[in-house]
């Protein structure tokens, strides 16, 4: 929540209708990305020396010289990772300064595997581990990666690797032979503020080819499409990680915003491979797609046919840190996201609730106002499980207190919420009012809690409050002392049931460079800001992670982040910051939160009705119509805007809206065993079509989306439009039920008409969705509801799918089992019900119905077998019009196994 | 009273006459019924017979009613269940009102009716508070009766007031409007008066306007002599080779030509005082370069002060106090502006009038002239006043105070509420402000619109539109709920929307029943 609009608007006056990007860095005014980027393809002056090889069972290590200057002692390192990945990393040894990999990006350390030497000279060493094979060449350095014998990633062969030890600046007129003259290297200017690099260059830089693939994906946070663009052409900078507070952010750009996940996947229909590269640095990352190759090698392809391959080039470069990255080997996207998933770990399963409707404004005003919100919701049977208070209900901007007038009483608030199974969010930053008396700035004081400047004085910038100091949360008793503001002691006013916002936490600082922390800020430790910029908002959200699950030990913890970093999944959901009210933002929403899924956070969306400006109602409206098919689902705006409560619509307008929302309650079981899988199998809970349908025809699709494998969706983002276009993907034979008509398609391209009420969303014929259709005002309250199963069959007349179940909100289902996961199958005209994992869940829930798309033609009845009760006869009825079949009332728990055959 | 007989006096009349009883017993009627079904549509379901969907669309056996599964899609099988997704659910409330509920909220966990018949499952007990909830419904019926009544009788008198006000103000305008026509006839003759005071005045002093034209003159003269003198004297000045030109090396030298002060008189700089000539010789000096030079001259031995950069300065400031307000009332600032300049081409003019002495008889002249002058400004003011009088009391007539002139008395007062941070107020039919207690820079909040209540109560609700400009953002609105009360009072006052205000008020005047109060009604439709 940049709310920026009052600050900049005294200096501008003038509405500002988009991004400043004079307040960002280009390339161009990075030193570093200058200097890198310069290089040119050519002969790498980098070496390995082989005669100092020393290999152990898993691990490969040589000796790495850049012939400009050959005293520098670096150390290249290779191993092999559990589920087929690689891992190089390269150092100095005894460097000036040590260099930093990150601290919390990794679940755990890595776990090493065998490798194999396969043959070795001082040329060349080959060592392999299962089907993947790795070739070490010597001059200049290369580094190959084969599944099988198929080369699939090439390290430095365009030569681009580069890697600045750390040095003491040379004496005036002296030239450094690596650095050159470049002006920044040694200090840096931007606008007003001046980066004193104390420690000089230190960058690292890595080209990767990826032979044959036709797109890469990855690299969030962009606003930007899935598929990643060639950079370089078009004066395109280079894809930014640097996590930054972006007034406004522009779409189709490379700009850096508010996280930054730094894993790329080269992607073709026959192979898939991924990099991430473990830095925390500011990187940048230039991309070289072949078919954006220019006319004259294009005309060479049309003269020579055979010479055109497809390749993508893709090029890391950071400021400063341990030159470390991963190769997911794949073969598949899918295992490749697995690979990633498997190194930086998953969201754990999440309450219930927190998958259904949130509902935030910055901000509802007082405790009354929250009150008559959500009896608004009530009133007009709008579904609502969350309330979010955004900074204003603090007193005077501090942290963990409250607005002793306009939330005089938040416990009757919580309690008042709480009585019809609602939850409360409220936000709380990282940056720490400067004021005398308050007690988490005198702490933070006291205990040196706080960043420092280079000169070891306490950092202040300016944030919500004005002069603010920021948490150093790479201090662990920074964190050990944070952890414990959650307490229900300390936090007077929540409760277990109250949640929490982190925002602000890149960091944003108003009158930082680019809106943030000087990066010769120091932290624990003495690394340098730039060093450990991008993993701050993790680092902050351990903490608040940790803070709750002291707190509530029983209950999961939710937290929503804005800054985030590869990692960041195994704590929060995070949103996709400060959009706008424009069918723009709207559309963009899937490819970023499709881009964050395979970057590991699947727990992602976008402010519902946009957060900047007021979106007309017909934004507003597609908007919920797509938002239900986000993992988040929270609509948010801002202070200026007009309110946009759903309720406060007309009827018609408030009917869609209610429409929408209660198709996201009815899937709410599906949301749920979908994050149960994401837990246990790593798996993205969104998925883009290419992830299940390696087609050619889908490489470029990003505005279609699949959640999990069974429901396909193609939100309305364009205004006015009577007919949209959608692709559906697995060819002639699949089967896709129309979600709302039941009517049938086959894969292919469609033309569909819409009108204000339609959902372009469709069933995967093949799959078993199950659902609660009875609407209720929370999902609280649903947790007893009996489900209903669509069962979607495909051309084959069969189909499969899951359901997961527990309590919906504590650590039963981890610590002792409680919990009952179900596989659905469907063929000759039965179906069955079986328990996946031995375990059990003493829950209420039962079958109520089933609704059979596609079904088989006779049907007179059906027979239900079970334990408990037998064989019972149930009826059935088919609807000609929509052409599907109803199973009455099978009334059985979901505790047991049953089938149920068509007779 | 048996089944049967409830069953045999199903007709309409009879309808509301049970659902009378009901009301008003305390303790319930037992009618075997379905859970959830209200008393009036108890015969439509018979545990005798199959029961068809109350849209007709389908018809079940009755022990597919309330099993807790949907089968009629208008909900109508499962009246005491959950099983429907827009079903309603009947409690009878005895001791209080019966209610409808969406099926929906039933056995959630939640008591929504006072009986707690939505939540039978056993898993949440519901208290019955049905009688003290009715209770205290009728207390506050009979307090709001009470109320109604007292306010009606205030209502009365003030909508006589409001009568008499209104008749008042009409005889106030036909009075104004006789006055006006008088006061333009005494205009008329002062004006005559006036014209013929001034004939004789002119021609007594033709004579002493020649005198002071040549005064002008002279002054003029010795005024550009003056400057030529200076002129001259600074040529000599400037002319440091002697050869009776100006060149622009002449001018170089001195830094106080430097015009954008950067330090350095550019060749252009010293071009613009030789009339983009090389060089002037003493009479193009005198003509052009000399009048250019002098403020720069003048300003470097501090004796003048350019227009242009105090103007600057005021400019900037006026930024900076934007900027610190993010808005100002600029209409406010306008009109001080002007008055500034007026007060100063005033002042001037006083100063430059040179006192001249008439002979005796030539001053009478004068004299009976001014006077003149002085009773036809008086006559004007008299019918501008009268004008404005009448234009106030015709705006007042237009507004509408009410079907019974009930809200005139309001008209011209203020009233006024105090939260922590802001004093607001409601002077009706004229606007709505916030003023801060820190400061007291006043707000507008909306100037009177219309009334804006809904069709049933049209003077529920005042709108007042077109207060201050938000900083991006709107004008500010204001919606005013009127509500009756035994005194006039801003009961409270709060921001909903940014710059939409939302003021309650109460007065007499708005004690009145209303075409269909608060829809206790509970529908039942067959």
């Amino acid at each position: 929540m940049a709310k920026w609009a009052i600050i900049l608007g005294v200096c501008l006056l003038n509405i500002v209708v988009a991004v400043d990007k004079n307040n960002f860095k280009s390339c161009e005014q990075s030193s570093f990305c200058r200097r890198l980027r310069k290089y040119q393809p050519g002969e790498s002056t980098y070496h390995l020396d082989f005669s100092a090889l020393h290999i152990t069972d898993n691990v490969v290590e040589a000796q790495l010289i850049n012939t400009q200057v050959p005293e520098v002692n670096l150390k290249l390192t290779l191993t092999a990772i559990i589920g087929n990945i690689f891992r190089v990393s390269v150092d100095e040894v005894n460097g000036l300064h040590s260099r930093y990999k990150p601290q919390f990006a990794l679940n755990g350390d890595p776990q090493e595997t065998k490798l194999e030497v396969v043959a070795r000279n001082l040329e060349q060493v080959t060592v392999s581990s299962g089907d993947s094979k790795v070739v070490l060449t010597a001059k200049p350095l290369k580094i190959e990666f084969y599944t099988k014998d198929k080369l699939v990633n090439v390290v430095n062969s365009k030569g681009l690797f580069a890697f600045e030890h750390y040095r003491n600046k040379p004496a005036e007129g002296e030239t450094d032979p690596q650095i050159q003259d470049d002006p920044g290297a040694w200090e840096e200017n931007f606008k007003s503020h001046h980066d004193t690099k104390p420690r000089g260059p230190s960058a690292i830089a890595a080209d990767f080819n990826f032979p044959n693939a036709e797109r890469v994906y990855g690299l969030p946070e962009h606003g930007d499409s899935l598929s990643l663009k060639s950079t370089q052409q078009n004066n395109l900078d280079p894809y930014r990680l640097y996590n930054l507070d972006v007034f406004e952010y522009e779409l189709d750009s490379t700009m850096a915003i508010y996280g930054a996940v730094p894993v790329v996947y080269a992607v073709s229909p026959q192979h898939s491979v991924g990099v991430f590269w473990h830095n925390a640095a500011e990187t940048w990352v230039d991309i070289k797609n072949s078919k954006d190759t220019d006319i004259i090698s294009s005309l060479v392809d049309f003269v020579n046919p055979s010479s055109k391959e497809t390749f993508v080039d893709v090029r890391f470069m950071s400021e400063s840190g341990v030159l470390d990255f991963f190769v997911l080997m794949g073969p598949t996207l899918k295992s490749a996201v697995k690979q990633y998933v498997s190194l930086t770990g998953v969201h754990g399963l999440p309450q219930l609730f927190t998958l259904a409707y949130h509902q935030s404004r910055w901000n509802y005003n007082d405790q009354d106002d929250v009150t008559t919100v959500v009896a608004n919701f009530d009133i007009h049977n709008l579904p609502l499980d969350v309330m979010w208070l955004d900074i204003e209900y603090t007193e005077g901007k501090k942290y963990f207190t409250w607005d002793h007038i306009k939330f005089s009483n938040p416990d009757n608030m919580v309690s008042n919420l709480t009585s019809t199974g609602r939850k409360l969010v409220v936000i709380i930053d990282p940056h720490i009012k400067r004021e005398g008396g308050y007690f988490l700035h005198e702490d933070a004081l006291k205990h040196d809690f706080y960043v420092k400047n280079k000169d070891g004085s306490v950092y202040e910038g300016w944030c919500w409050p004005g002069s603010s100091s920021y948490l150093d949360f790479y201090n662990p008793s920074t964190v050990d002392y944070y952890k414990k503001l959650y307490s229900l002691d300390n936090f007077k006013g929540t409760s277990h049931d109250v949640w929490i916002w982190n925002d602000m936490n890149e960091p944003s600082v108003f009158n930082g460079p680019e809106i943030t922390m000087p990066k010769d800020c120091v932290h624990y430790g003495g690394w340098e800001h730039r060093d450990v910029h991008n993993e701050y908002a993790l680092a902050h959200t351990i903490g608040t992670y940790q803070g709750l699950r002291l707190r509530s030990p029983h209950k999961r913890p939710f937290i929503l982040t804005r800054g985030h970093f590869a990692g960041s999944q195994r704590y929060t959901a995070m949103w996709t910051g400060d959009n706008d009210a424009k069918w723009s933002h709207l559309a963009v929403s899937f490819p970023m939160c499709l881009s964050e899924a395979l970057g590991g956070i699947s727990f992602c969306g976008a402010d519902v009705g946009g957060f900047f400006n007021n979106p007309d109602t017909e934004l507003l409206q597609r908007w919920y119509q797509a938002g239900i098919w986000l993992p988040f689902f929270r609509a948010h705006a801002h202070i200026d805007t007009k309110r946009r409560e759903p309720y406060l619509f007309s009827d018609d307008i408030i009917n869609r809206i209610r429409t929408a929302l209660r198709l996201r309650y009815a899937h709410l079981p599906l949301w749920y065993t979908l994050f149960w899988e994401h837990e246990t199998q790593g798996e993205p809970v969104l998925r883009p079509l290419l992830y299940h349908y390696p087609e050619k025809e889908v490489i470029d699709i990003d505005n279609t989306a699949l959640i999990g494998n069974s429901v396909l969706v193609r939100p309305v983002s364009e205004p006015g439009v009577t007919s949209v276009e959608v692709y559906l993907p697995g060819g002639s034979n699949a089967n896709w039920y129309d979600l709302s008509t039941f009517t049938l398609y086959h894969g292919g391209s469609y033309k569909l008409s819409v009108d204000l009420d339609t959902h372009v969303a469709f069933y995967r014929g093949g799959s078993i969705i199950p659902r609660k259709d009875r609407p209720r005002r929370s999902s609280t309250i649903m947790h007893r509801d009996p489900f209903t199963l669509y069962v979607a069959l495909d051309n084959e007349k069969t189909a499969s799918g899951t359901l997961y179940l527990d309590d919906y909100e504590s650590y039963e289902y981890k610590n002792a089992k409680k919990y009952i996961y179900l596989l659905f199958n469907y063929s000759n005209n039965k179906l069955t019900s079986s328990l996946l994992d031995k375990t059990d869940y003493p829950t209420e829930e039962w079958i109520e119905k089933v609704v059979i798309l596609g079904p088989p033609a006779g049907i007179k009845g059906a027979k239900l077998i079970s334990k408990s009760l037998g064989t019972v006869d149930l009826e059935t009825s088919y609807d000609k019009q929509m052409k599907y079949l109803t199973v009455r009332k099978p009334g059985v728990s979901v505790r047991e196994p049953f089938s149920i055959e068509l007779v | 009273m048996d089944v049967f007989k409830i069953y045999s006096c199903f007709k309409i009349k009879c309808l509301f006459f049970l659902i009378f009883l009901v009301e008003l017993s305390t303790s319930s009627v037992e009618i075997p019924r379905p859970r959830g079904v209200s008393l009036s549509r108890a015969g439509l379901y018979d545990p005798e017979k199959d029961f068809t969907c109350l849209d007709g669309s389908k018809t079940i056996p009755y022990d597919q009613v309330n099993d807790d599964y949907c089968d009629c899609n208008d909900s109508s099988d499962e009246p005491g269940t959950n099983a429907c997704a827009n079903g309603s659910f009947y409690c009878l409330n005895a001791g209080y009102k019966p209610q409808i509920l969406a099926s929906n909220r039933v056995n959630d966990g939640i008591c929504d009716c006072c009986d707690g018949a939505d939540e039978y499952t056993g898993r949440k007990s519901c208290i019955n508070n049905c009688l003290e909830i009715g209770r205290a419904a009728r207390e506050e019926a009979a307090r709001y009766a009470e109320l109604l009544k007292i306010g009606k009788q205030m209502r009365t008198e003030l909508s006589q007031q409001g009568k008499k006000i209104k008749n008042e103000k009409q005889a106030k305008l036909n009075e104004l409007r006789k006055n006006k026509e008088e006061a333009e006839k005494i205009k008329t003759e002062k004006e005559e008066l006036k014209k013929q005071a001034e004939e004789v005045e002119n021609k007594a002093l033709e004579y002493y306007r020649e005198l002071e034209e040549q005064h002008r003159k002279q002054k003029a003269e010795k005024e550009s002599e003056k400057l030529r003198e200076e002129a001259v004297d600074n040529f000599n000045k400037l002319d440091s080779n002697q050869d009776g030109l100006i060149d622009i090396s002449e001018i170089q030298t001195r830094q106080t030509f430097d015009r954008d002060r950067n330090g350095e008189v550019t060749e252009e700089e010293a071009k613009i005082f030789l009339d983009n000539q090389d060089s002037a010789d003493l009479e193009t000096f005198i003509e052009k370069s000399w009048p250019l030079m002098k403020p720069f001259v003048t300003l470097e031995s501090g004796m003048f002060k350019p227009p242009a950069l105090e103007s600057e300065a005021e400019d900037l400031k006026e930024n900076d106090e934007q900027n610190e307000y993010g808005e100002g009332d600029h209409e406010a600032e306008e009109e001080e502006e002007e008055e500034e300049s007026d007060d100063k081409a005033q002042h001037e003019d006083i100063e430059n009038e040179e006192h001249i002495t008439y002979d005796e008889e030539t001053q009478k002249l004068v004299d009976i002239a001014t006077e003149a002058r002085s009773q036809l400004a008086d006559s004007e003011k008299e019918v501008r006043n009268i004008n404005d009088e009448i234009r106030d009391i015709e705006q007042s007539l237009k507004k509408d105070f009410g079907p019974d002139e009930e809200f005139a008395t309001l008209e011209g007062q203020c009233f006024e509420y105090s939260d922590r941070e802001y004093i607001y107020k409601l002077c009706p039919f004229d606007k709505t402000v916030q003023i801060p207690k820190s400061n007291s820079l006043e707000t507008n909040l909306g100037r009177w619109s219309k009334w804006d209540g809904p069709n049933n109560n049209p003077y529920g609700l005042m709108f007042y539109d077109h207060g201050q400009n938000c900083w991006n953002g709107p004008n500010r609105t204001t919606k005013v709920k009127v509500t009756c009360g035994t005194e006039n009072k801003l009961i409270s006052v709060s921001e909903p929307n940014r710059c939409e205000y939302a003021f309650e008020f109460q007065t007499p005047a708005a004690c009145r029943e209303l075409s269909n109060e608060s829809g206790t009604d509970l529908h039942d439709e067959l």
